[in-house]
Formats: C-alpha cells, structure tokens, sequence
C-alpha cells in the first residue's frame, strides 16, 4: 500500500525550521545581550582608532553578506508611493540637507555648528553612545528585512 | 529685544526638521493615511539592487560617522 510520506517528513523537520517559542525566547535574549555587550565595547573605543573603525566594519559586513547571500524573509515593499504623500518627505529631508550644507560650507562650529557638531557632544557619555550603537544595529537589520 | 544668535536659529532649524519628521512618522502611521512611512518608502527605494546597495550603505556611513570618528 502506498503511503505519503509528507506529512511524517513535515512533522520532522518542523522543529529545525521553527525553534519552540521557550528556544526562540532564549534565543532572543542571548542575541539582545550580546548586541548591548558589542555596543558598550565599540562604544568604549577611542575615535579615530583602530577598534572604533573595527566596531563599525563588523556589522557592515556581517549585514552586508546576509543581505547578499541569505536574506531573511522580507516586508513587502508597497508597489508605489503617493507622491503627494511622499513630497512632504521630501520638502522635510531636503530642507535637512541644505540646513547641514550651508552649516557644512559656513565651517564656523559656534555660530552655525552642523548636525554632526551638536550630536557630537550628546554621544559623549558611554551610556548613551552605547544606546545609540544598539539603535544604529537594530536599524541596519531592519534595513535588511526590507 | 537682545537680537537672537545665528547658533540658536540653527539649533531652532535642525529642531523644526527633526519634529517635523516625527509628526510625518506618526500622521503616517494612521489608518488610510497617504503618507508613507520611513520604513515603506525606504523599502520601495531598496526594490532594485542598487537602491538596496545604496541605502545599506548610507547606514554604514552613518555608523562610521559617528561612532568611528
């Protein structure tokens, strides 16, 4: 008599494809605490120095092969964008760029400082230039999901 | 009136910019709204491969920027 073995072959690898909710948790957690670990390492690095540039190549690349050899599964772009929408955007982030050029081209730091010249300060603490890594690899993974 | 230094009106701008952004991110988030969000428009601009190269990229640059430098 013949028999259909898939669905006894589903049942068997439906634990490698998707770990148990308790595995996937754990998971999670230990992944959560070893980003926070590398964020307060690389937030600990001397700029300019050969640990900081390190500590930002790692992740390029990490993300950066995954994105090209084995994406995860991806958010569905939408298939157009509402212009009038999206100008708003637009207006938003080119008056952004200009501000920071003009900044940029005034090279005068205290009487026009440019974004990097006042965020520059706000990173200065560990804690919060750690904070701010950890946010900065979240946003590269989602990128990724994109 | 003591006249308001240049330092403050940029402070003031990149202040607007930023809130501005904000209030587009959560208009967006709306039901029906027509405003995309960052993460949608971002993902229709990383439909070709390019476009994916060029964004990753951007935030590479902006990891470098601010925390290698």
């Amino acid at each position: 008599m013949a028999t259909d073995p898939a669905p006894a072959q589903r049942d068997r690898f439906r634990p490698l494809a998707r770990p148990r909710r308790p595995v996937r948790l754990a998971l999670l957690v230990l992944l959560s605490a070893g980003l926070a670990v590398y964020a307060w390492v690389v937030a600990g690095a001397a700029p300019f120095s050969r640990g900081a540039l390190i500590g930002v190549i790692i992740p390029g690349a990490v993300l950066g092969t995954i994105a090209l050899a084995r994406p995860p599964e991806r958010i569905p772009p939408p298939d157009k964008l509402d212009m009038t929408g999206m100008s708003y955007w637009v207006i938003c982030l080119a008056a952004f760029f200009e501000w920071e050029a003009s900044a940029w081209r005034d090279s005068s730091w205290p009487w026009h400082p440019s974004f990097t010249n006042l965020i520059d300060p706000l990173l200065a603490p560990h804690l919060i230039e750690s904070a701010a890594i950890l946010v900065w690899l979240l946003a590269g993974w989602a990128l990724v999901r994109r | 009136m003591p006249p308001i230094p240049t330092r403050a009106i940029t402070i003031i701008g990149f202040a607007v910019l930023a809130a501005a952004m904000v209030a587009l991110e959560i208009l967006a988030r709306r039901p029906g709204s027509r405003i995309p969000t960052v993460g949608e428009w971002l993902g229709y601009l990383m439909r070709p491969k390019l476009g994916r190269f060029l964004v990753l990229a951007g935030w590479w640059w902006l990891g470098w920027h601010y925390f290698a430098r």
